[in-house]
């Protein structure tokens, strides 16, 4: 009898070892497809656009800015603009933020073991708002208009700055205080930024479409300053998956299997808010992504972070192009505020997935 | 014993209303108007106390001369410079009751904006509103008219009407003989980051039409946010940007320098204007002086 056990739990181990294999087979094949998706999407968002430009023309305008191709076709200069100038910086730019914001939403529930954490808990959006609220009234300004992308990031680090600083208790960051001095300053943050608004009538509108987020000004410019950030904080929160995996357990139970946990909190947290900066100062706060994405993938995937947290990029990436296309397309040649579809389109979606796994999984 | 006191109460209150009529009808019978959001306005004497809330129907009080009967401005009321020297009674949209009160008005000239809590709150205190929130010129002509008959200007109002016509007249006679081809392009900008534009049934697609000028967002409806693409693709020849207040212009310096707008012709040939957000924000009778300027802008060669 209890060899039979002992014999059913070696067998058991023993078919996980190909099992194992077979997982990270799994991971590749599920990230290369995610990834084919994602571009396959954004060729297509490429033909698309409030501007109606024949499919074959939006490939021909692409193949002729490839290099050591020849083709001279018959669109006018305008045209090439719109796709090579407009429509692609601005595809990139929703990708690049998109997984930004997923990634940052993947690794803030990693972190708090809080399945309601976003990247906006701890004061990231409300100080970027602020900061550019700031950038909004200021009587002067520089850099063509970058003042408000400049000060909306400086916003979101110091405002996480100053709850990191509050929520620190000696050596340690317990996670619960953090949150809560991240929400107490973030209503302090959006009580200023309220007032600063109600006082500026003027600046109302611009205000309003930067807090609902937009990538209707997206160019080659923005692309080149914020991607490089966002990809080195992507890659220092991916060498930290084991971590966080580990970190699931309990934060003693991660110290004794040898996890430097106050390390890996700082690390993670400040490379997390940082990718969640760069991905809103220039296009403003936009919603959901950040907690859609994550229990998404891990409804479909599970939680092991070695795959939640590259998937979470990608599916980031490719909700909010989604979203964006739709922005930009449904009230053409009028555009819809990106926050707005990412909510209305997120929401429903992410019930239904609940809905269907709610018998397995919860 | 409840209901006789119900019953006295709608006498007593009947009563005092009759007795309330008797007594006006004996000074002089009260006009009744319309204003710019259908509520009918009884009005009775000529009004000595007036209150404005919002700084384009300040514009029209002084327009007509009544400037001394204004007991009360908003915080945003700048023209006449002389309009800030008047008691503030009012944010943009948040009123204050208790200074309108104090000041005892007559009549307060109230806005569109304000129909949904400040209007109910003042009728309930016994206060007469009218309200003036004109989208076109006939209805600048219609408030000036009626403000002018109400206050007993209703010559200075007149005059006024004919005069401010017969200026429009002027631009669009000349406007009037061009072709649709000489009519350029014109892309209007109130912020960049989206393009917000005005499209048709605004004021700015009438003025634009009225100088000659095509917009290029005519198939939008109201005030609308224009996607990059269409815009560019649209290729205005003239680009017009909104004022901003107090700041440097962020969005006119966007569309000067953005590389994304150098393919159109309007910065090609350094036709990004800059217009004042008060004169083009705002139906007052200095509309006309904004319609001059734009004509002179859009065909220069026809206004010099």
């Amino acid at each position: 009898m209890i060899n039979d056990q002992n014999a059913s739990v070696a067998r058991t181990t023993v078919r996980e070892l190909p099992a194992y294999s077979s997982r990270r087979f799994f991971r590749v094949i599920s990230i290369g497809g995610m990834m084919l998706a994602w571009v396959i999407i954004s060729l297509l968002a490429l033909t698309v656009g409030s501007v109606e430009i024949a499919f074959k023309t939006v490939w021909q305008i692409i193949t002729s800015h490839l290099p050591f191709v020849n083709l001279h076709g018959d669109w006018s200069p305008t045209t090439d603009m719109v796709i090579t100038g407009i429509r692609l910086p601005r595809i990139f730019m929703v990708g690049a933020v998109g997984t930004a914001l997923g990634v940052a939403g993947a690794t803030y529930q990693g972190l708090f073991r809080n399945p309601l954490a976003d990247p906006y808990l701890i004061g990231v959006a409300q100080g970027a708002a602020l900061g550019a609220v700031i950038g909004f009234i200021l009587p002067w300004t520089f850099g063509g208009g970058y003042i408000i992308p400049f000060l909306a990031f400086l916003g979101a680090l110091a405002a996480v700055s100053v709850v990191y600083l509050v929520a620190r208790v000696g050596r340690t960051l317990p996670m619960m205080t953090l949150i809560l001095a991240g929400v107490a300053i973030g209503s302090l943050l959006i009580s200023i930024t309220a007032y600063l608004t109600m006082i500026s009538a003027d600046k109302v509108q611009g205000i309003l479409s930067w807090l609902m987020g937009s990538f209707s000004v997206s160019n080659w410019d923005q692309f080149k300053l914020i991607a490089p950030l966002i990809a080195v904080g992507l890659a220092v929160i991916f060498l930290y998956a084991r971590q966080l995996n580990v970190m699931q357990l309990d934060e003693e139970q991660a110290q004794q299997l040898g996890v430097n946990v106050e390390r890996t909190k700082i690390i993670l947290l400040a490379s997390a808010s940082l990718i969640t900066a760069v991905a809103v100062c220039f296009v403003g706060t936009i919603g959901f992504v950040g907690i859609i994405v994550p229990h998404t993938v891990r409804l479909i995937w599970g939680p092991d972070h070695r795959l939640l947290l590259p998937l979470s990029a990608i599916g980031g990436a490719i909700l909010l192009i989604l979203a964006d296309t739709a922005s930009r397309t449904l009230m053409a040649p009028s555009e819809i505020p990106v926050g707005v579809i990412t909510a209305f389109l997120g929401a429903p979606f992410f019930l239904f997935l609940l809905k269907q796994k709610q018998k397995s999984v919860f | 014993m409840k209901d006789f006191r119900l019953f006295a109460a709608i006498t007593a209150i009947g009563l005092l209303g009759f007795a309330g009529c008797s007594q006006a009808s004996s000074q002089q019978t009260p006009s009744s108007y319309t204003d710019d959001i259908g509520r009918t306005v009884q009005i009775q004497g000529i009004p000595q106390r007036i209150i404005s809330l919002s700084p384009s129907n300040t514009e029209i009080v002084y327009a007509l001369g009544l400037q001394d009967k204004l007991v009360g401005v908003t915080s945003y009321d700048n023209y006449p410079p002389d309009a800030k020297n008047k008691l503030v009674v009012s944010g943009f949209s948040t009123i204050d009751l208790e200074k309108i009160i104090t000041a005892k008005p007559d009549l307060v000239l109230a806005d569109d904006i304000q129909k949904k809590d400040a209007i109910p709150a003042l009728e309930k205190l016994g206060i007469t509103v009218y309200t003036m929130s004109p989208n076109n010129t006939d209805m600048i002509f219609n408030d000036l008219k009626v403000l002018g008959h109400i206050s007993g200007k209703t010559k200075e109002a007149d005059n006024l009407v004919s005069n401010l016509k017969s200026r429009i007249k002027v631009v669009a006679d000349k406007t009037a003989k061009l072709t649709d081809l000489q009519k350029p392009r014109v892309l209007y900008v109130t912020w960049h980051d989206p393009i917000w534009t005005a499209g048709n049934g605004t004021m700015i697609q009438y003025l634009i039409d009225q100088a000659g000028g095509t917009n290029i967002a005519s198939d939008l409806h109201g005030y609308a946010t224009i996607t990059m693409e269409t815009a560019v693709q649209r290729n205005p020849q003239i680009i017009i940007v909104m004022s901003s207040m107090g700041a440097q212009n962020v969005s006119l310096d966007f569309i000067k320098s953005n590389d994304q707008f150098k393919s159109t012709d309007a910065v090609k040939n350094g036709r990004v204007y800059e217009i004042d957000a008060d004169i083009f924000g705002r139906t007052t009778p200095r509309i006309v002086d904004g319609l001059e300027t734009l004509a002179k802008l859009i065909h220069p060669e026809l206004f010099k």
